[in-house]
């Protein structure tokens, strides 16, 4: 019994990637100037973070509609699959799951909705291993089990340029409350229980690089690594080359959804990486 | 001066084999007053020759702590008295003198224990653990410091013991080496050498014992009444928060005395006419400071004409530089966002408003204000500690000299306190970024320390005499410029001694460099500076900030 695995655009998985494990992508919306695009198609990332600190207004983000999602999983079932697993984005984040649950509900239980706790490849990870599992024809507890052990072992931590996106978008709460910063600093975060926790900051971005090399090298071996940024893609080349240590996959390089980057700003740097089990 | 007949009896009394509580509390109040009248020689012994040398003051503050525990007591038990002026002396104590002089007060009092009165036996035995006690209080001791002038004296008198039992000649022979060990001090410790003084702490030491002598043969210990001091020790920076009520004018005047002066009557007279009164005497002239009202502008000089030939009279509107330097510098408390229960709470001191508000804006629990010499005691750092509702207490002490009453104030308190050794502002808000208040403690206070090597620290400041350090030559009132406590330039122009600090940091292989302006600089100098390093840096970010500081005109550092 063939199992669907559905997740939202702000799992980052490359197109190719997606093709082949055949993952089923809605793209969130961003909404730039009074339109809307779709995430990762009608604008590139690339073109977005380029102008994203000169916009007047700050571009908002919204999720697919239920409608969509709905119209998704009719057509799924009608192809044939009897399980549908849809992994998005951590409720915290974004409202996508709470839209995702909506779409859900007529269809008497056989799509499971799941919050993945995590962002950008942080989700996308567990969606890739998912849909392996669901290619190998593997039953619904075994895939679900396996989602769950890999966010467990997902690590996901990231320097942010400046507290200026994350303080206008108002998604996290720290940055909210903050009574204003005199030093400019660059926050550093780890997404982790479904949160952006704030791990300390720096003042240069030299000691924002070294930490991250140093927080990716005591996570010990890895099974699956992406280095993750927006618009930063030379020190994210930078990064992997001094990381320099062989891994069981390609590491992939992204300039991570709009989604996230509106709320984070150009030229940050992290990584998503799964510790390989013990 | 007190009748011959008095001092006599005096001597009578302590050189008798046994002094009980009551006569150490007027040895104490001895001590603290003469080392009170040298004060400012003290001070004016610093290495650098910075404006924040304040050794003096603080070895006073700190005997001032400890007679202040004794003052009301009655009791004649001399082992209770001077556990009294130990205990206060801990919990008073500022700056590192401050601190191992509060170890000396300890060791002796150890030794004594409950004893009603001291013998010279007793008082020999003391000075030994009070010498032991103080090198034990120091991590790496080092020679030519009060450590030695402490140990000398505790070996004169173990040697004067064969001699004799009396307390008093005891405590001469313990005077006289300690004199000596003071001027031995350049001749251990390069550095003194070098800038041609003997050490501070080791001197204030000598004048604590010095004090109790003079009490004892009935000498005066006021001596701004009879003696008068080196012109380079008169402090005449006018840097008050706040100026006496009714003084609108600085006047200063120089003079050649046509014969000897009444100092008694001079005194009067003058403090008729005005206050903060300094009388000084170098190079053939005499010069005398003071701050008048409006009404005896012109008080001072004509009095002097009187007195001998006057030859230069400077004159400053005390409102008017008041009001330059207040700047936007308010005295406002910061705000702080009261820390969780059971967070990580960090203490910072800090120098200056502005700084303040910055450590605030990062998450600090805790402020304390340095005070008068910019050193907190022991004390008032064990109090913010208690006040937070945490067991996990950091202290940043962003300062060497606050270092060891931190480290005090750790030991003291039941609570887990940790002190990561900032030495610097720069350092400690580098240290302050690492602050994860839900974290893990020990992870933290890891992060903290390797922290402090991020960054670089500049001082620029006014030399206070001239100097050659480390083959930099300053004269006294050109700009100079410490790296990492180490003088590196020195110039005519504030911009200029700026940039080549800059320069010798190699601040052009760093992202950011931050400025922080202290009191004496208007905001648009540090505007104007901020553009003269940005010409002349062009790759790196720099940013100013208000810092309110006293003594340095930046702080500046490079990351």
């Amino acid at each position: 019994m063939p199992t669907a695995i559905v997740t939202d655009s702000t799992a980052d998985i490359p197109l190719e990637i997606a093709q082949e494990l055949n993952i089923h992508i809605v793209p969130n919306i961003l909404i730039l100037d009074g339109k809307e695009y779709a995430d990762g198609i009608d604008i590139s990332r690339h073109e977005f973070y380029e102008r994203l600190p000169y916009l007047q207004i700050p571009p908002t983000t919204a999720t697919a509609s239920s409608g969509t999602y709905n119209r998704l999983f009719e057509e799924l079932i009608r192809l044939g699959f009897n399980q549908i697993i849809s992994i998005h984005v951590s409720k915290r984040f974004s409202g996508v799951f709470n839209a995702v649950s909506v779409a859900a509900q007529p269809f008497g239980g056989r799509i499971h909705v799941i919050d993945s706790q995590q962002v950008t490849l942080g989700l996308g990870f567990q969606v890739c291993d998912a849909a392996e599992a669901a290619q190998s024809d593997a039953p619904l507890e075994v895939i679900l089990n396996r989602i769950k052990g890999v966010r467990s072992r997902v690590r996901v931590f990231a320097m942010l340029d400046t507290l200026e996106f994350l303080h206008r978008s108002g998604r996290v709460s720290w940055a909210r409350a903050r009574i204003g910063n005199l030093l400019r600093v660059k926050p550093f975060i780890e997404v982790k229980d479904g949160q952006a926790k704030r791990i300390a900051d720096v003042r240069t971005r030299r000691k924002g690089f070294e930490r991250l090399l140093s927080l990716l090298k005591n996570l010990g071996p890895l099974e699956k690594l992406a280095l993750l940024h927006s618009n930063a893609e030379n020190e994210a080349e930078k990064l992997l080359e001094a990381y320099n240590t062989k891994l069981p996959s390609n590491p992939f390089i992204i300039n991570v959804t709009t989604t996230i980057g509106t709320h984070v700003g150009p030229n940050g740097l992290g990584f998503a990486a799964v510790v390989k089990t013990l | 001066m007190e009748p011959e007949s008095q001092i006599t009896k005096r001597r009578e009394f302590y050189g008798k084999r046994a002094i009980d509580g009551q006569a150490l509390k007027k040895l104490i109040e001895a001590s603290l007053i003469w080392l009170r009248t040298n004060q400012e020689i003290v001070n004016a012994l610093n290495v650098f020759p910075v404006p924040d040398g304040d050794t003096g003051t603080n070895m006073v503050l700190t005997m001032q702590a400890a007679y202040d525990e004794i003052q009301n007591s009655g009791d004649s038990n001399f082992g209770k008295m001077i556990h009294g002026v130990a205990h206060g002396a801990l919990m008073g104590a500022r700056g590192n003198s401050g601190v191992i002089l509060s170890q000396i007060w300890r060791g002796f009092a150890r030794c004594v224990g409950e004893s009603e009165t001291l013998d010279g036996e007793t008082f020999v035995r003391a000075l030994s653990e009070a010498r032991h006690t103080a090198y034990k209080g120091v991590v790496r001791p080092v020679e030519g410091t009060i450590l030695t002038v402490i140990k000398d004296a505790a070996i004169a008198a173990e040697d004067a013991l064969s001699e004799t039992g009396n307390p008093i000649l005891l405590l001469e022979k313990v005077i006289s080496a300690a004199d000596e060990s003071v001027e031995h001090t350049p001749e251990l410790l390069d550095v003194l050498k070098e800038a041609g003084v003997v050490d501070a702490g080791g001197k204030g030491l000598y004048y604590i014992l010095e004090g109790m002598l003079r009490y004892i043969d009935g000498l005066p210990l006021d001596t701004s009444l009879t003696t008068v001091q080196p012109l380079s020790s008169l402090v005449l920076d006018n840097s008050l928060e706040s100026i006496e009520a009714g003084q609108d004018w600085e006047v200063i005047v120089d003079f050649r005395s046509q014969g000897a002066i009444d100092m008694v009557n001079f005194y009067n007279d003058l403090e008729n006419m005005g206050t903060s009164i300094q009388f000084g005497e170098g190079d053939g002239i005499y010069r005398l400071h003071i701050h008048v009202p409006n009404e005896n502008y012109y008080a001072p000089e004509d009095y002097i004409k009187n007195l001998g030939i006057v030859t230069k009279v400077a004159k400053e509107n005390l409102v008017d530089q008041m009001e330059r330097q207040t700047n936007g510098c308010l005295e406002q408390e910061p705000e702080i966002m009261p820390l969780e229960p059971g967070k990580i709470g960090v203490i910072a001191v800090v120098p200056g408003s502005g700084i303040a508000r910055i450590f605030a804006s990062m998450g600090v629990a805790a402020i304390v204000k340095g005070g008068q010499t910019m050193n907190p005691s022991t004390e008032e750092i064990i109090r913010e500690i208690d006040k937070l509702p945490t067991d996990n207490v950091i202290i940043l002490p962003n300062n060497k000299n606050i270092f060891m009453a931190a480290k005090t104030a750790a030991e003291f308190s039941a609570k887990n306190v940790t002190v990561i050794p900032s030495r610097t502002i720069p350092q400690g808000l580098s240290a302050m970024l690492c602050l994860v208040p839900d974290g893990d403690i020990e992870i933290v206070v890891s992060d903290m320390q390797a922290a402090l090597e991020d960054v670089e620290t500049g001082e620029i400041t006014t030399a206070t005499r001239t100097v050659e350090l480390d083959g930099v030559k300053a004269n006294k009132g050109d700009i100079i410029g410490l790296l990492n406590g180490k003088m590196v330039v020195s110039s005519h122009r504030l911009d200029q001694a700026c940039l080549e600090l800059l320069n010798f940091a190699h601040a052009d292989h760093f992202e950011i460099i931050t400025l922080f302006y202290g009191k004496d600089v208007t905001v648009q100098e540090a505007l104007q500076m901020q553009d003269t390093v940005r010409s002349a840096f062009p790759e790196q970010e720099v940013e100013i900030h208000e810092g309110c500081q006293p003594h340095y005109h930046f702080i500046v550092s490079i990351e």
